[in-house]
């Protein structure tokens, strides 16, 4: 660090906001968050339908092998739907898509492509979200595990990576 | 922080201008329900950064939750600009950052935009309310030097590093120095832990 360090403490109004009569209580206001983010679970699942169909295809013209533009492209639609699953109670998808997120991020570092550890985790997008597979708690966890399991392989440098699904074990879970 | 979801301990949100940066309009729908549920009426939605740095020139802002949009990073280059911007008060404003995904390559950018906290997505209203209280806290202080303008990082104050006689005005010695008074009498030290029923 150079040059000269400022150090002050300015006023913050949203303190005062906050402390002033009047608002409501907490639990409140968690029932009425709640409430909100019920009203819009249909648009959140519409839009979840369509990101993975959008995957699918996205993955469908890379055609097996690292294309730079469409590896940029899926990530940046996987890392914006994060959020939305969890307003419709779907969790699990929300833990997915950060897994298929990592993925992509080391497949994109390492200038490399892996058609199954990328395949494992939209197939496991349709299962979550087109069966009541996400609001089963030790099936999920298990499919969970076995993507993260897959997206931190490559999280090594790519030379010291295998293809996800050469020992058969990278869709555990999904079986 | 462990917020309790059933308190009943009251806040108020009711005439704090927040700004909402946020491209996807899901997004935008998400926080503007968990934000309106809290009973924030006056909530400016942007859906560009050119859209925030334009309000943040003619409002005066309280709050501002701003997502880091995705692999370009923009949302970390905003908070960055506002913090320079020198336009005040907004520019010492309590920020949240939210982020979907932190590429590798982003996360020394994350930790020094000049953002009060980041948030991992997906969010909830809990996690979202406990950040607010937490960043509202007056007291907090703020440094501007070349390479960072925001809020101080520091949780602990562990002391000086070894081997250095520190910066700051309040740095105290490692010495620690004789005794200024007497010690506490043993029963004032129990009489301090004794548990006591309180009113809230």
């Amino acid at each position: 660090m150079s040059g000269a360090v400022s150090i002050h403490t300015p006023e913050v109004r949203l303190a005062k906001l906050i402390r002033t009569p009047g608002g409501k209580p907490v639990a409140d206001a968690m029932r009425d968050a709640h409430k909100g983010l019920e009203g819009i679970q249909a648009d959140c699942l519409g839009e979840l339908s369509v990101v993975l169909d959008k995957s699918e295809a996205l993955v469908a013209r890379a055609q097996g092998a690292f294309n730079a533009e469409v590896a940029s492209e899926l990530y940046g639609l996987v890392s914006k739907t994060v959020g939305v699953a969890t307003a419709c109670n779907l969790k699990p998808i929300d833990t997915m898509l950060v897994s298929l997120a990592d993925l992509l991020d080391y497949l994109m570092s390492g200038k490399t492509w892996d058609v199954n550890a990328v395949a494992v985790h939209l197939r496991a997008f349709r299962l979550l979200l087109k069966t009541e597979a996400a609001r089963d708690g030790a099936g999920t966890q298990a499919i969970l595990e076995g993507l993260r399991r897959v997206s931190q392989r490559f999280a090594k440098p790519t030379t010291e990576t295998r293809p996800a699904d050469a020992d058969g074990d990278a869709a555990e879970g999904l079986e | 922080m462990g917020l309790n979801p059933e308190s009943r301990a009251r806040f108020n949100l009711n005439r704090a201008s927040v700004l909402l940066l946020e491209e996807t309009p899901l997004g935008m729908s998400i926080l503007v329900q968990i934000l309106t549920g809290f009973g924030a009426k006056v909530l400016h939605r942007c859906e560009t950064v050119a859209e925030a740095e334009a309000t943040v020139q003619k409002v005066e802002l309280d709050l501002m939750i701003v997502d880091a949009m995705g692999a370009s990073g923009a949302g970390y280059d905003f908070v960055s600009w506002l913090r320079r911007s020198g336009i005040q008060p907004n520019c010492y404003v309590p920020v949240l950052l939210t982020a979907g995904h932190t590429p590798n390559g982003a996360v020394n950018k994350a930790r020094d935009c000049g953002a009060h906290f980041i948030i991992a997505k997906p969010l909830t209203s809990i996690s979202v309310l406990e950040r607010i209280l937490w960043i509202s806290k007056e007291g907090r202080r703020f440094v501007e030097c070349d390479s960072y303008v925001g809020p101080d990082r520091r949780f602990k104050n562990e002391g000086v590093p070894a081997g250095m006689a520190g910066r700051r005005r309040d740095d105290l010695p490692p010495e620690v120095g004789e005794s200024q008074g007497p010690n506490m009498e043993q029963e004032m030290i129990d009489g301090m832990l004794k548990t006591r029923r309180v009113q809230i």
